[in-house]
Parts: structure tokens; sequence; C-alpha cells
């Protein structure tokens, strides 16, 4: 009898220990900006991949393995960004996810690639896949790829002949202005006046002073939310009629919330939103809401999408692959009908940049109108 | 005592270098990177100890001699030339603007001082940012290639620490030639009281600029390390926050002590690492330890040390006068 029950024991003991060893968790390490300069869009970011894992997790994992994430610190500095994507690729994760400043995934992009595993970030720096990384992989439009859209629209909707760009003045706001400059001159769009602005700067009066003596047909603003929201209530201020165009963040929720009326009438490309029409997107953004009590920006979105790539790719293999990863999500199309947390379609082409459809959104009374779906282009 | 004090520091520091050397072999490159870290930090310290610790003026620019170092040596080695050559230009060019940024401190002392310096500061970081076609502005310079020492490629983490190390031993033995030297004395003479410093016949103006010069050319062979370290610069490292860490460092280590810049970049570099299993907190955490600490002694970790020391010596030395006077009362 007693040896039976301690048969029994050794017998669930084994089994347990057996399970275990199938069902190893599958590591992933991210190293965002958790804290710095950029620890809103780290945090975002975090909170997106958490609140992923949680969900695939809660499901039973992937492929009967559950998800560990091990988040790290960059402090929005890229030398400590480099040390801890050295720290985290010593652990030999699955992927590798994360940075989201442009300069900082410059600098940790190369040994990820030395190490044969795949890097998952949010950068939107044009270069970030120019460079012929076999590893690298985006989780939102570059700056390459919307840019251009909003060219387009400025040109064959407004038909404007001058524009004025109010730009910030770090990797983001300064790649998407570059970028923009050449896309106007393609358009023989003359640009009236080129402003450069601060992180954080809280008045715009002299620069709209500036966009009012250049006179433009058209504004196009490229700033952080609440930059976004302050330049709105000075361009009102000073009575400027122009259409204002913006990326992303210029119609952002938060933009309106901040600006009230004088956000009404300004216009842009969206290419990842918690506001866009889809109802996976939307469901996304209730259960963000109720498990961090704020609305994610982008990032959160990214963060989310990022860990979603992994699943879809994994299952196509069929197979936990560190090596084959990067082959494998090259040239794959997730469909958001199998696996609704990819939320939108998309595909990855060879360079790692991604194929999604886009949005021009207008702000009608305060709230966000789709005027137009840009589709996918494959 | 004395003797057998001075074979103990010895043996001390044959230990502590052979540490320095034989342990990292076994490290990850993580480890191997945070040890660099150190010791490019340590030089940057060295110096800001240099100007504040022994001469007394407190500077709030050396993290942007750092990035004057690190921008020349990534604009010269992209454009291929030497490691060297750029580290010749940096200390020529920090030396130089060291030098002018001594002639505030002529003027004015402390807080005032460090106004100046941080106005500076905030200037540097404008010009690495705002002049691309020098610096290639908030993109940053990628791709920072690391140098062949004497034929040996670094390009490995285990060599460009050993190279890190090397550079911090020459730059050690330098500093402690310099401290010993005439031009030391004077440096500490014009921290203790400039005014005796002049009556003795001490060209206070003259070694005013000299300590902001030696201080800031440290602070530009950090930089000229930190480049090929990281491989890749942008202008946001280098802004005020560098300088105050670099303030830190000097402060908690022990300002005016040799040793102190050494622990305090550790305290720097790795206590933040150490405290990374705390997660969310542990840049609270270090801000904590490091206001308890100078809390518990202003004068920072050596001071600790000196504090003991001069302790024993005190009691060492009333223990011998007690003996003498109860020898001269028998006697009487």
């Amino acid at each position: 009898m007693k040896s039976g029950i301690f048969a029994a024991l050794l017998l669930v003991a084994m089994s347990a220990s057996g399970a275990f060893a199938q069902g190893a968790p599958i590591k992933l390490a991210d190293v965002a900006e958790l804290s710095g300069g950029g620890a809103t869009v780290g945090n975002n970011w975090k909170n997106g991949i958490d609140l992923a894992i949680e969900e695939i997790n809660a499901k039973g994992g992937l492929l009967g393995r559950k998800l560990e994430v091990t988040h790290a610190d960059s402090q929005s500095n890229p030398g400590v960004a480099r040390a801890q994507v050295q720290k985290a690729l010593d652990n030999e994760p699955y992927v590798l996810l994360g940075p989201g400043y442009s300069g900082s995934v410059k600098v940790t992009s190369p040994l990820a690639a030395e190490a044969g595993i795949t890097q998952i970030m949010g950068g939107e720096a044009a270069e970030l896949t120019q460079g012929g990384n076999k590893f690298l992989f985006r989780t939102s439009f570059g700056q390459q790829s919307s840019m251009p859209k909003v060219a387009k629209y400025v040109n064959d909707e407004l038909k404007a002949k001058s524009v004025a760009i109010v730009w910030v003045n770090n990797d983001f706001g300064k790649g998407g202005r570059d970028v923009m400059t050449k896309e106007f001159a393609k358009y023989n769009i003359k640009v009236a006046a080129d402003i450069s602005t601060e992180a954080g700067q809280a008045d715009f009066a002299a620069d709209v002073s500036k966009i009012k003596a250049a006179a433009p047909d058209a504004v196009f603003i490229y700033l952080n939310e609440e930059e976004s929201a302050r330049i709105l209530k000075e361009l009102k201020r000073q009575a400027i009629a122009v259409p204002l165009v913006g990326e992303t963040t210029l119609v952002g929720q938060k933009v309106v919330e901040l600006a009230g009326d004088a956000a009404n009438g300004a216009r842009g490309h969206v290419g990842l939103t918690t506001d866009a029409p889809v109802d996976l997107v939307k469901a996304f953004r209730e259960k963000f809401v109720k498990k961090y009590n704020y609305v994610p920006d982008h990032n959160g979105l990214k963060g989310y999408l990022a860990i979603y790539m992994v699943k879809a790719t994994t299952e196509k293999m069929g197979k936990v692959d560190a090596k084959k990863f990067a082959d494998t999500l090259h040239g794959l199309t997730i469909k958001a009908a199998s696996e609704p947390g990819i939320l939108m379609d998309v595909t990855f082409d060879e360079k790692g940049d991604i194929d999604r459809q886009g949005f021009l959104v207008e702000i009608v009374e305060g709230k966000q109108v789709v005027k137009q779906v840009l589709p996918k282009l494959n | 005592m004395t003797v057998k004090g001075k074979y103990l520091r010895i043996a001390l520091g044959i230990v502590v270098i052979g540490a320095l050397i034989i342990v990292p072999m076994n490290f990850n490159r993580y480890g191997l990177y945070i040890l660099s870290q150190w010791a490019v930090m340590t030089i940057a310290a060295m110096g800001l100890n240099l100007t504040l610790g022994y001469a007394g003026q407190v500077s709030l620019a050396q993290g942007a001699f750092v990035g004057i170092g690190a921008y020349a040596a990534a604009i010269m080695t992209t454009q291929g030339m030497p490691l060297i050559a750029a580290l010749s230009v940096a200390v020529v060019l920090c030396f130089a603007i060291g030098w002018i940024l001594g002639y505030p401190a002529l003027r004015v002392q402390h807080h005032y001082l460090a106004f100046v310096t941080l106005a500076f500061s905030t200037l540097a970081f404008l010009v690495f940012r705002n002049e691309d076609w020098l610096t290639k502005g908030i993109y940053g310079i990628s791709n920072i290639p690391r140098p062949n020492v004497m034929g040996f490629a670094t390009n490995r983490p285990l060599p460009f620490y050993y190279f890190c190390l090397g550079s911090l031993g020459i730059v050690s033995l330098a500093m402690w030639w310099l401290i010993r030297s005439p031009w030391g004395r004077a440096f500490i003479a014009l921290r203790e009281n400039p005014v005796r410093a002049l009556s003795l016949g001490i060209d206070t103006r003259r070694y005013t600029l000299m300590a902001f010069a030696i201080g800031s050319a440290l602070g530009g062979v950090a930089g000229t390390l930190y480049a090929p370290l990281t491989q890749y610069i942008d202008p946001v490292p280098f802004n005020l926050s560098l300088s105050l860490d670099l303030l830190m460092m000097v402060i908690v280590g022990g300002s005016g002590f040799f040793f102190g810049p050494f622990l305090g970049a550790m305290i720097a570099v790795l206590l933040p690492e150490w405290l990374r299993f705390t997660q969310g907190y542990y840049l609270m955490l270090y801000a904590v330890a490091v206001m308890l600490l100078l809390i518990y002694s202003p004068t920072g970790i050596l001071g600790i040390l000196d504090r003991y020391l001069a302790a024993r010596r005190t009691k060492a030395a009333s223990a011998l006068r007690a003996v003498t006077k109860s020898k001269l009362e028998t006697a009487s």
C-alpha cells in the first residue's frame, strides 16, 4: 500500500518533469526606453507586450509553451541600450524586442544580426531597414512609406503650391522632415518655411508668426502629441486658415482632447492608431484601457503587434526555431482573419519593412473621421 | 609601521590590477562592456577630479568635453584616419577650449562658475545636434571602427577592454605624477587658499586655467575611447546629465582623493546594473543609496576611510600622550 502511494507519487513527479521539459517557457527579451526622454514610448511598448503575452499564455501559450519576457531599461541612451541588448543576447533569447528610438536601434541591430537573433523594433527612421540587415523588422510604417502618401494628398487633393513644415528636432521629427522635403520637391511644391522646434516646447507664438509671414497654401506639422495640441491652439489664435496636415500624431485622440476646438479641420495620414475604424483595434483599445487605465498611443499597438508577429511566425514554422525565424518572417503575410491579434492584415518584405492599410482622416467637430482608406499595396 | 604599510599598499595594488586583468577573461560580452565603460568614465572623472577636487573649480562641462572627444574620434576614424590622430586632435582641442572656458573661472567662483560651464555644456550639445554637415546631427554617426593597437585588432570585447584598461593605466600614472609635481601642489594651494597661494608666488591665474585645460583634455581622452566602445554616437548622451553624472562620480568617490574617481565611476556605472533585478525601482534605489551615502559621509567613500584612519591616528597619538604624561608624572 505504502509502496503503491510512493510509486504513484513517483509517476506524478516524472510526468510533471516530463511536461516541464517539453513546455519550458519561450524566452523573449525586451530592451526599451523605460526612463529618460523616451519613457512614454518605452512604457507604452512594454505594456503592449505584456498585454499580448498575458493573452497568449491565458490561452495555453505558443505551441503549448508559455511566453516569458524580460524588460530592460535603456534610459533612452544608445550607450546603455547597447549594454542591455548585449546582456539580453548573452542569454540567447528567442527574439529580441525593441528598442523604440531609432538611434538605439542603430547601435544595437548589428549586435543582434551578429548573434543571428531576430530583432523586432519600434524605430521609424527610413534608413534603419536600408542597410541590408536580415534580422531587423519594423512594427509600423517607416517614414519612407508613410510620408509619400501625405505628400501625394497635399498635391492631389489640396493642390498646394507652397507649404510650411514644422518639425520637432529629434530623430523622429528630423527623419520625417527630411523625407517630406524630398517628396515635396518631386511635386515641385515649394517649402515656404522650414521651422525646427524643441521637444517639450510650450510656446509656439514665434513659430506661428513665421508661418503667417510665409503665407503658405498648407502647413505640415510633425510634432509629438502635446506639442501638436499647443501649436494647433496657437494657429487658431493667430487665425491661420490654410489646411493643416500631419502624420499619425497630429490627428491622434490625445491631440483632440488637449486642443479642443482648435483641432477641428486638422487632417493627416494615420498608419497605426487606436482610433482606427477597425473592430479588432477598438477591442484592443478596450482591453488595454481596462488593464492600464489609459489610452495607449501607437507605441502600445506596436508592442502588442510585435508579440503577435512572434506568434504567427512560430506557428507558421510549427516549431520554436530562432535560426529560421527571420527567414520565415520575410515575405510572410499575416491575416487578421486567422490571427486576430495582428489586428490588420500585414505583409513583411525582404527588408523587414511592412505593408498594411492606412487611413486619411480629418478632425470634424472633435471626432476623427476617416476620409479615405489607403489600401494595402499587395 | 610605515614601511610595512607601504608594502601592504603595493601588494594590494598588484592584487587589484591583477584581478582587473585576469578575472574578466571569463566574463561575457555584457560584463566586458560594462567594465570598459567603467574604465572610460573613470578617465573622464579623473579629469574632473583634477579641476574640482584638486583645484577647487566647479565644472558642469565635463560631459561636453567627453562629447567633443567622442565626435573627434567618430568623425576622424570613420574617414579612415587612425584613432591616435583623433586622440591628439581631441586632446589639443579640449585643452584649448578648456583653457578658454577657464577665463570665466578667474572672475566668478562656485555656483556662478557652475552656471557658466552649464551654458557651455548646452552650447556644445546644440552644436553636436544642429551642425549636420559635421556631426550628422540627430541621426548620429554609426559604424565607428575599433582601433588596431600595435598590430592587434580590438574588435572583440576582451581586447577592447584591455585597450581601455591600458589607457586608464597610462592616464593614472600621468595623474599620479602630476599631483605629486609642483603643479599638483600649486593646484591644491589654489583650492585651499588662493590669496595665500598668490602671496607665496604661485601664479593663480595660470594654474586655474591649467587645471581647467588639463581636466578638460582628460574628458577628451575619455571621449575618444567612448566612441569606439559604443561604435555609434548621437548628441543625446552628451547632454547635461552626463556632466552631472561625472560630477556625482567625483563627489561620491571622494573629491580630491586620487582613487575617488575609480570608486565613484564604479558606483555610477555598476550600482544601477546590480540593482536592475528590482525592475522599475532600480533608478530610485540608486538615487536613495547615493543620498544616504552623502548624508553619512559628505566627503564620499574615501572620506569614510580617511575619517577612520584619522581616528585611528588620533587614538594612537592620545594613547602615546597618556603614556608619556604618566611617565612625566612619576618622574616628577
